[in-house]
């Protein structure tokens, strides 16, 4: 089940990406809406970082295209922003809270300009947008996880951008924290800002994700969440985990009580 | 009894200026992770140094820097090409990269050293000490002061300039090079910048400290100031102050030992750090964190 749409904000045509030789991406076709909170799911090592790292040009894609707002990648760069894997950096950077959001402000600086007034009000306000005003002058070594992905998404904030994409923002964050950032995040996409994040828990993606893109290697389903989320596609995607597969189908036969009906 | 004091204060001052340039660019080295990187340029420049000072056939010429900052980028670029495309751990193709381009650099002093007035003695370990007496005459025979010096300062003065204007990409570049190259901003050609400032530092310093002596002084400050402070002004700061330390110490020490200047001074840089790692493991009673300070000032 794979939707394409009219006018996607972002189009990826047969997008292939391989590491050392072996493919771990393949011949992946897929467009997405403006304006919805995008879930990508997949079991570990489906190429879901992957996806979201060619997107941004961060590994070299060996075959295909991808088209952003319709542009190149370097023609719309200020109007992408990125949250990386938290596990991607060294927390034990000499650097304040308020110093890795004011990063978010750089590529709109451009080089050599300092960040002044107008960009320390922005990073407070995103701060305050992911409840860690509290913690600006704090260094980052003295983060717990969950507040150093809260400062990731701060800094993502930052970038003011139309399309977030977002690596597994929620690795290691508690429920109250998650929650608050889904909230944060669906209001976000009702302003029109388009949001595509990696996700690994299955049952929250459902109550969250407007829309949810199914990865295995190939991809499985790219769609509306209602007409995507069934269990032959979860089968297809998460199939051969035999101990994920019985998880999915619990969750299948909860359905009824699921908020996604409601 | 005024000219020793002349020459030690102008030994200490040079010291002091090579021991700053070296730290500043060891700062963003360390928090690259790649302080070894470091050693290597500091090694690998040696074939450069060679066939410049034999192109220009003085220790003055420009080529000397030109070859050596070549050679330095050159090394950076089979580091990066080694471990990224050949698939070698970074410890093993930084080994292999530097050490192959420093036995060049020996067998093309050897080859050359009827033609050149340059030997393995002055590269490996330089004489500062030898400073006061190689002074820069101009053609009139007006002595504007110790060469050497000089050298010292236009280098701290661009090593400088470097790093305040691209202070904020440096920063944004060793903490999440990802992040920077996501935002469009040139982290390759600032890496590269950076290991050529280094390359440079290198060459300026090593008729002083040598080749293997400047290593310490990229690496040893800033780790020990990183012992120190997590905040990135005071961890400069702190780097600057160690460097100016240990080269008031490491002279008097050498003075009075009778012994190598730039030996003692990195000497001294290495008590230095082991005495910090020490305190500084006993966190309870030296605590530096934000956190602390944040706490008193809530309560």
């Amino acid at each position: 089940m794979i939707q394409q749409v009219e006018n996607p904000i972002l189009e990826i045509h047969d997008l292939t990406v391989s590491y050392d030789q072996s493919p771990v991406l393949w011949n992946v076709d897929l467009s997405l809406p403006e304006g919805k909170l995008i879930g990508i799911l997949g079991p570990n090592g489906a190429g879901k970082s992957t996806l979201i790292k060619a997107i941004m040009g961060l590994v070299q894609a060996s075959g295909g295209y991808v088209k952003i707002f319709d542009k190149d990648l370097d023609q719309v760069r200020n109007r992408i922003s990125y949250v990386p894997q938290r596990e991607s950096v060294d927390w034990n950077f000499p650097a304040s809270v308020l110093d890795v959001v004011l990063m978010g402000t750089y590529g709109k600086l451009g080089l050599f300009k300092r960040p002044g007034k107008k960009e320390k009000e922005l990073a407070h306000s995103c701060l305050e947008k992911v409840g860690m005003s509290a913690f600006a002058s704090r260094q980052i070594s003295e983060l717990s996880g969950g507040q150093q992905q809260r400062v990731f998404i701060a800094r993502a904030l930052a970038q003011e951008a139309d399309l977030y994409l977002m690596d597994e923002p929620f690795a290691g964050v508690d429920m109250a924290t998650e929650t608050a950032i889904f909230q944060l995040l669906q209001e976000m996409s009702k302003e029109g800002k388009t949001i595509v994040v990696v996700h690994h828990d299955i049952h929250s993606a459902m109550s969250y994700f407007e829309w949810i893109i199914m990865l295995n290697l190939h991809l499985v389903a790219s769609g509306p969440k209602q007409e995507v989320v069934s269990e032959e596609l979860l089968r297809k995607t998460y199939g051969g985990k035999l101990n994920l597969l019985t998880k999915v189908t619990d969750l299948i036969r909860k359905k009824e009580f699921n908020p996604l009906k409601n | 009894m005024m000219t020793i004091d002349t020459n030690a204060f102008l030994i200490i001052f040079t010291a002091s200026l090579i021991a700053i340039s070296c730290g500043l660019l060891g700062v963003f080295m360390m928090l690259r992770k790649m302080s070894m990187t470091g050693d290597a340029i500091s090694h690998a420049v040696l074939p450069g140094i060679v066939i410049g000072f034999f192109i220009s056939g003085t220790q003055r010429g420009i080529e000397v820097i030109i070859g050596a900052g070549l050679l330095g980028i050159l090394a950076t670029l089979i580091i990066d090409w080694l471990r990224k495309k050949a698939k070698v751990q970074l410890d093993a193709s930084i080994g292999i990269t530097f050490t192959l381009l420093f036995a060049i650099g020996i067998i093309l002093i050897n080859m050359l050293a009827y033609k050149v007035d340059l030997d393995q003695e002055c590269v490996l370990y330089g004489e500062i000490a030898y400073l006061p007496i190689d002074l820069w005459i101009t053609k009139s025979g007006f002595s504007l002061g110790p060469r050497i010096t000089w050298l010292a300062v236009l280098n701290l003065l661009l090593v400088i300039t470097f790093i305040w204007l691209l202070f904020k990409e440096l920063k944004l570049t060793s903490f999440d090079e990802s992040f920077g190259i996501v935002l469009g901003i040139p982290a390759g050609a600032i890496n590269l910048a950076l290991m050529s400032m280094v390359s440079y530092t290198t060459v300026s310093s090593f008729e002083a400290v040598g080749a293997i002596l400047v290593v310490a002084l990229l690496v040893v400050p800033p780790a020990t100031a990183f012992l120190w402070t997590k905040q990135i002004k005071s961890l400069i700061k702190l780097t600057i102050g160690i460097g100016i330390g240990i080269s008031v110490i490491g002279y008097y020490l050498a003075f009075w030992l009778d012994s190598s200047i730039a030996g003692m001074m990195v000497s001294v840089a290495g008590f230095v750090f082991l005495t910090s790692a020490v305190l500084t493991s006993k966190k309870s009673k030296f605590k530096f964190g934000t956190q602390s300070k944040e706490e008193a000032f809530s309560s």
